[in-house]
């Protein structure tokens, strides 16, 4: 096979189009959503949808004790656990859409939701 | 007792597959010992070969070594039927299947430059698919397409420099 052309006008196209699927990759699936939602789950209950745009702290009394969830300026946290590891209190703020924090000990997690529900590992 | 010598009839072209092969092999063993940041992330330094055979030779040879190395690379790293494996015969079998028809574009146009990023992201297209239907059915593995595509784009590129290098130097085009 006989190559004769030094400039590859089809590589470069095929380079472009490449290019051009790897941008448009990146936008549409790493679109991360700040989320507008909180939905609090508790013993394995909905119990409530919150907006993320006030500021309010909330008390959750489980098994192990008080959970203090609180919102502020858009972002939702665990301000306070009585479970033992307080991984949910040290994840800190959370505020794009599908984010989650769990406190399996106490039952409660929190959940960032959107316009759009985000992927994640949890619901496979 | 006679001693039977069975002896089998190879030809020039057989012997040439082996060698190209045993290469495709080694490179991949050298590649299975590399740090990757992310799984499924690898240069894929073995297409060279793939391509080589297919420029140099024809698209049997190209065949022939691709697939002798997945096999013989995952039994020797004890791999075989193993989803390392399936993932990267999946991958091996679209991306040859892109080669067969690509080689088919002018040669005016496309060099291995664009062939071997074509096929590279062919690779990733059959691994990926792969994972999406058998081994994670989930959505979430979308998160992987930019990494994987921008991986393929790069290590494309190296390798397809790396066998225009080799056939250039070895008067093949």
């Amino acid at each position: 096979m006989k190559l004769r052309s030094k400039f590859f006008l089809g590589d470069s196209l095929i380079i472009f189009i490449s290019l051009i699927f790897i941008i448009f990759a990146f936008k549409t699936f790493w679109h991360f959503e700040t989320g507008s939602v909180v939905q609090v789950n508790f013993q394995g209950k909905t119990y409530g949808n919150f907006s993320l745009f006030q500021n309010k702290e909330m008390s959750l009394i489980g098994k192990e004790g008080e959970s203090i969830i609180e919102i502020k300026e858009g972002r939702v946290r665990f301000a306070r656990s009585p479970c033992k590891n307080q991984y949910c209190v040290q994840q800190g703020w959370i505020h794009f859409t599908g984010q989650m924090l769990i406190c399996i000990p106490n039952e409660v997690s929190i959940e960032v939701l959107g316009k759009t529900k985000a992927y994640d590992s949890l619901n496979y | 007792m006679t001693r039977s010598i069975i002896k089998i009839k190879t030809t020039l072209l057989d012997h040439q597959i082996a060698q190209l092969s045993a290469i495709a092999i080694g490179l991949s063993l050298i590649e299975s010992v590399l740090p990757s940041p992310m799984p499924g992330v690898k240069p894929g330094i073995a297409n060279i070969i793939t391509l080589y055979a297919m420029y140099r030779f024809n698209f049997r040879t190209a065949i022939w070594v691709s697939i002798l190395r997945v096999f013989a690379t995952s039994l020797i790293l004890g791999q075989f039927l193993s989803p390392t494996f399936m993932l990267s015969l999946a991958g091996s079998l679209l991306s040859l299947l892109t080669l067969y028809f690509s080689i088919k574009l002018p040669s005016r146009f496309f060099s291995p430059m664009g062939l071997s990023v074509l096929s590279s992201f062919a690779h990733i297209t059959g691994q990926l698919l792969l994972v999406r239907l058998w081994l994670i059915p989930h959505a979430s593995i979308y998160y992987l397409i930019p990494v994987y595509s921008a991986a393929a784009l790069i290590f494309g590129l190296i390798n397809g420099w790396i066998t225009y290098r080799l056939l250039k130097h070895h008067n093949s085009i």
